[in-house]
């Protein structure tokens, strides 16, 4: 694998044996990766060839398991928008999604623009601060916040999540947005200034635009905790009409001991593929957003 | 752009313009702050002061100093979960870190296929894994195990396989597999992006003078790649010690307490068995763990920042 290296630094001299080297390597790594790959995404493979198959295929044990021995049917797709409540869940999800992710920008934005900019003293500290809460896992909080929660009277609502989640968000964006207001040159704000424009314009017209590749991760951050998690909505929420989709999918369509497996992975899938394609179109911002971001 | 403000701010000078009120700043940062310390800082004492008592979901319970936490020590579970949790812990992040770094080093170069294998590679961090645990449990069932039935045709096991989930040590195992699984893809996007830039005249030069590449590797390239391992790893043994999606799906601790957990564990008792105190003192005795991490974390974030 360190081969990588000599492929791309290969010295001059030999360059005809370098070239067939290249190839080669390139080769080994694209069949390296497709084995890897192989492994890794067959989950997916196994939920959409479960989502699709009648329930007698499933389980008949003398059939193949990786491929359609009946024809395929949309039964358990059906069963699911029809005989359950997953459209309310998915709903559920997207309200929550949403609020996160508006919370997050609302609170995150100002304080990563002070800390970063404003040349507040003792602003890096503070900023550091508010970082380290983002280590203090929900798995120490859930009990006092079950208590949290029903105190404020939200026990059992979708906006107990939607007010909770924001603690993990938070502290991370914070985090995000202060390193990339940082790389923002002063001049080009100064500029603003010089303009005449009121600090808040400067801010608003020329500072958010250029961060605007850190505005779209932490948003994207905010909202892919909000959709991943799975303590807090187990804790918070009972009943089947204010699940979101990763609880409801996972608690709702098992009946005491049985499975129901066709359903289980058509609700994984359906719920699930939205947010991988979701990701896939920010990874890039993401990944600047983490790496450019805050471990400069 | 500035047609309307203009008329205004000209009476005022650049400078003063320039340096905001200090108390606006802070101001802007309050709201953080605040929504920090009412929901995170507030339930972490409240936590504590749960530990300290008998408090139950029906009754608000007095102070027993830390009966809980010696009561705890005692429960056979307890201990289980503890050694768990550090097994999963250790032997999670150990492999996370090979295969990031391994698989960081096969995507450097370019391929054929990178663009559609990419994305298919972090498609197990993009999903949320209650779904795709889900899924495992479903390829690890007794029954209708499809590992079972691909390694016995594979000829890697006999008829009838494992019974994945319900044997101690392969229900560890499978709870590690599907942990490494999802936080791979992140972990190697991360050491790409260190090892994107190393400059490639340095590790020209090392092979100049005459470095193997297991040399190179351990000389050169971990080195500056060191410092956003380091983070990566604190990180993830940080949220990999406090997991429970996946022990809570898969197996749900068992068989019997097997693959049991603090985080799950300190759920069946503070939530479904209404002890809040016992359960808060359970998960508080990670505490002491996470906090040496975050400490370690943080110190050296500082560093790199220039702190």
């Amino acid at each position: 694998m360190i081969a990588a290296d000599a492929t791309t630094t290969g010295r001059p001299v030999h360059k005809k044996r370098f070239m067939t080297h290249a190839q080669q390597g390139a080769w080994t790594r694209a069949l390296l990766m497709g084995i890897y790959v192989a492994i890794t995404a067959f989950p997916f493979y196994w939920m959409f060839i479960t989502a699709f198959k009648t329930n007698s295929d499933l389980y008949t044990l003398s059939n193949n398991p990786l491929w359609f021995n009946e024809l395929p049917t949309f039964g358990h797709v059906i069963y699911l928008f029809n005989s359950t409540r997953f459209g309310t869940w998915m709903l559920n999800s997207a309200i929550i999604g949403v609020v996160v992710v508006l919370i997050t920008l609302a609170i995150s934005t100002p304080a990563g623009y002070a800390l970063a900019r404003l040349d507040l003293p003792g602003a890096n500290q503070m900023g550091m601060a508010i970082f380290a809460t983002y280590l203090v896992p929900p798995t120490l909080l859930f009990i006092p916040l079950t208590r949290v929660v029903y105190f404020l009277g939200l026990q059992n609502t979708i906006w107990s999540l939607a007010l909770i989640l924001p603690t993990i968000s938070i502290p991370f964006a914070v985090w995000l947005l202060m390193g990339f207001f940082k790389n923002v040159p002063r001049e080009i704000e100064d500029a603003g200034l010089v303009d005449g424009c009121s600090r808040f314009q400067a801010v608003m017209q020329i500072v958010l635009p250029i961060s605007k590749a850190g505005l779209a991760a932490a948003g994207m951050f905010a909202f892919a905790i909000s959709l991943q998690a799975f303590l807090y909505p187990l804790v918070f929420t009972s009943s089947t009409a204010v699940k979101p989709v990763t609880l409801g999918v996972v608690t709702d369509l098992v009946r005491g001991d049985i499975y129901y497996w066709g359903e289980l992975m058509a609700g994984a899938l359906l719920a699930g593929l939205p947010v991988a394609i979701l990701f896939n179109v920010f990874l890039d911002d993401f990944v600047e957003g983490i790496t450019g971001g805050a471990f400069k | 752009m500035a047609t309307l403000a203009r008329g205004v701010a000209v009476q005022r000078s650049l400078t003063d313009r320039l340096r905001a009120p200090r108390y606006t700043g802070y101001l802007l940062v309050l709201p953080a702050i605040v929504y920090v310390l009412a929901l995170i800082g507030f339930p972490l004492v409240l936590g504590v002061w749960y530990s300290l008592t008998n408090t139950t979901v029906a009754e608000p319970g007095h102070f027993i100093g830390l009966q809980n936490f010696v009561d705890v020590a005692k429960d056979p579970t307890f201990r289980l979960a503890v050694r768990n949790t550090l097994i999963i812990g250790i032997v999670a992040t150990a492999a996370k870190i090979t295969l990031s770094v391994a698989l960081a080093f096969l995507m450097l170069g370019a391929f054929p296929g990178r663009g559609i294998m990419r994305i298919l590679f972090v498609l197990p961090w993009t999903i949320p894994i209650a779904l795709s645990t889900i899924a495992y449990k479903w390829m690890f069932i007794s029954q209708y195990s499809v590992v079972n039935w691909i390694f016995i045709r594979l000829g890697i096991l006999t008829d009838p396989g494992i019974n994945w989930l319900g044997t101690a040590v392969p229900a560890m195992a499978a709870v590690i597999f599907v942990s490494t699984w999802r936080a791979v893809p992140f972990g190697a996007i991360t050491v790409l992006a260190g090892l994107t830039a190393i400059p490639t005249d340095v590790i020209e030069a090392a092979r100049i003078d005459g470095a193997g590449w297991w040399a190179r590797f351990i000389k050169v390239i971990v080195p500056i790649i060191a410092p956003i391992l380091f983070i990566a790893l604190l990180f993830d043994l940080i949220f990999t010690l406090s997991e429970l999606t996946v022990v809570f799906i898969l197996t749900g601790g068992g068989p019997v307490d097997q693959t049991q957990v603090l985080a799950n564990y300190a759920l069946q008792v503070g939530v479904n068995g209404t002890q809040l105190g016992q359960g808060a003192a359970i998960s508080l005795y990670m505490f002491p763990v996470l906090l040496v991490l975050t400490i370690l974390s943080l110190r050296h974030i500082a560093k790199r920042e220039g702190m």
